[in-house]
């Protein structure tokens, strides 16, 4: 009895210490940890010439999680890429801060953990691919021989021919520039990128080679802050998104949440329609296009402008032809975001 | 080790740029030439081939050292290649003390090819090594060394064509120093203050000028070695002062 019951208790004993072993709950806490905690950001700038302040970058929140392609959308000139360079160090806000993985914005030893993809770069033209690569492996201390295999790695990585490997940078394409680009950034293998523009001024292929390279970052376990003006690529490969526009943070969330807003489509026709129906349905929802004389084709936003619409046509004679629901693009959601901050709609 | 691969990746890129080639072939081409001018004039045919190779080492080397110099940090944040370097672990200070470690490595190259090709020929005239034109080019070297370390201070604040004027104006006023020095004792104040200040802030670019006794022998600097010793510690300490001052802007500058 005494031995049955010691082997229960090594047993138990065994079962808790095999699960208090488990990584489960450290798991969920890295998975949830912020790559990027921005808290009220703000670059001001003064113009000398013309005597007045400049915002950049006005008071932006932001919280990119471990582990996620995170989009940063917004107009040229919309901030996104002093934000950047602001959180890596390369100029200095004049208010908020930041943590990048959990260490202050701007911290040299953050930096192990981190890579740069600038928009249009011109590297070293007259170093080779190869070369350019490690001496970038060089400025993280990689030793011979891993910075070679590194190198080797990275080049392969992003699909450079190997017979380019050795010659001249100036030689190199638009596309196999952008390669060697993110070969650059990809060299200490980062915890968090920041990319921006990678797929910006590429062909059909290697603009999708480009895009399938970075989306695959993210089964690496890492992090990916990306500036493009690519929305299909953005809807495609980022999970979530943020839309900043004269340095204002104005949305943010996932591309589910975003596209997924109730738009639907409502055709109605009808000849007592145009007998100043027209106007009242202006009044209930912003987008009516007429369509000929007894025709009219609206979209709504809500439930609510659905029942108003329908209402209003049923009791001027008129028939309802269609109600589609639709779905949005992230092209539609950033242009009606932009617009209508622009007090265009 | 950073700042020695910044040094190394900078000397391959200036060793590029045509302009400095074009300085470093009009140098060994007026060095080429001393035996010509010595010819046409045969009293005083080993000074003018002295001479002449002095001045040409340390014509090509003062414009190889401002033209290569000025650019280094410039065209790293137009070309944004410095976006790469300074968002990866390296200091700003890394960054500058490499940029100013391969722009002297390029002018010490530069000198040290155009030196060896004039004591080779003088060499060739006199059959004997000439120590005392080996210490005129030393004395050039450690000179550059001072404005490598002027062009790059002022590059961190300044475009590359108001640092040219700078450097070269800085240059050719520091030349003149027995000039401010004497500007320095006038007896009217305004005069003697903006004499003394321009003399003590500037750096003394005529000290390292000892060709002059060189070639005319009967200018006599007592002791020689301690004269050059302390004009190498004068460059040197300089040197860190600007370089110092050139890391405290850069660390400062927005790129």
């Amino acid at each position: 009895m005494s031995d049955l019951y010691s082997e229960v208790v090594r047993g138990s004993v065994t079962v808790w210490v095999f699960f208090s072993t488990l990584p489960l709950g450290k798991e969920v806490h890295i998975l949830m940890a912020s790559a990027i905690k921005i808290d009220g950001l703000t670059k001001k700038y003064i113009d000398v010439w013309q005597k007045q302040e400049v915002i950049a970058v006005n008071d932006l929140n932001l919280d990119v999680q471990e582990g996620e392609i995170f989009g940063f959308l917004g107009r040229n000139g919309a901030g996104k890429t002093t934000t950047i360079k602001m959180l890596l160090g390369l100029i200095f806000p004049t208010g908020g801060d930041a943590t990048i993985l959990g260490k202050p914005m701007g911290d040299n030893s953050v930096k192990q953990s981190l890579a740069y993809l600038p928009e249009e770069t011109y590297f070293y033209d007259s170093m080779t691919g190869w070369d350019l690569i490690d001496y970038y492996g060089r400025l993280f201390k990689i030793p011979q021989p891993e910075r070679a295999r590194r190198v080797q790695q990275c080049l392969e990585k992003v699909r450079l021919q190997p017979d380019a490997w050795r010659r001249a940078v100036r030689g190199y394409s638009k596309g196999m520039r952008q390669r060697i680009g993110i070969a650059q950034a990809l060299i200490n293998d980062p915890k968090l990128l920041f990319l921006d523009e990678p797929t910006s001024g590429l062909d059909p292929i290697a603009h999708a080679e480009l895009r399938d390279i970075v989306g695959s970052l993210k089964d690496e376990g890492k992090t990916v802050f990306l500036s493009s003006h690519q929305l299909a690529d953005v809807e495609l490969i980022c999970s979530r998104i943020a839309i900043i526009h004269k340095g204002k943070l104005l949305t943010t969330g996932t591309i589910k949440e975003l596209v997924e807003g109730e738009r639907t489509e409502i055709v109605a026709q009808g000849s007592a329609l145009h007998n100043g129906v027209f106007a009242k349905l202006k009044s209930i929802v912003p987008s009516v296009s007429i369509e000929g004389e007894d025709r009219v084709r609206l979209i709504s936003t809500s439930a609510e402008e659905i029942n108003a619409v329908i209402d209003l046509v049923r009791g001027a004679q008129g028939q309802i032809v269609a109600v589609v629901p639709q779905k949005r693009t992230l092209e539609d959601v950033f242009v009606e975001t932009i617009r209508r901050e622009e007090g265009e709609i | 080790m950073i700042p020695l691969a910044i040094a190394n990746q900078t000397v391959r890129e200036a060793m590029r740029r045509r302009v400095m080639w074009i300085f470093l072939i009009s140098g060994l081409f007026l060095i080429a030439m001393g035996p010509v001018f010595g010819f046409l004039s045969p009293k005083d045919s080993q000074t003018v081939l002295r001479s002449l190779g002095l001045a040409a080492i340390l014509l090509a080397g003062l414009f190889i050292t401002i033209v290569t110099c000025i650019y280094l940090i410039p065209v790293e944040i137009e070309r944004r290649t410095i976006y790469t370097v300074l968002s990866k672990p390296v200091q700003r200070y890394q960054f500058v003390l490499g940029k100013f470690l391969g722009g002297f490595a390029t002018v010490f190259i530069n000198i040290a090819a155009m030196g060896i090709v004039f004591l080779v020929l003088i060499y060739t005239q006199e059959h004997k090594v000439p120590m005392d034109m080996l210490l005129g080019v030393v004395m050039t070297f450690f000179q550059m060394l001072l404005l490598a370390a002027l062009s790059i201070f002022f590059s961190t604040f300044t475009t590359p064509v108001v640092n040219f004027f700078l450097s070269f104006g800085v240059f050719m006023v520091g030349n003149l120093s027995s000039v401010t020095d004497s500007l320095a004792s006038n007896p009217n104040p305004l005069v003697s203050n903006a004499g003394k200040i321009v003399h003590y802030l500037l750096p003394n670019f005529g000290n390292f000028n000892i060709q002059n006794s060189i070639i005319h022998p009967t200018i006599e600097i007592k002791n020689q070695e301690v004269f050059m010793m302390q004009n190498i510690i004068y460059a040197i300490v300089y040197s860190l002062v600007l370089l110092t001052l050139a890391v405290l802007i850069f660390d400062r500058r927005e790129v």
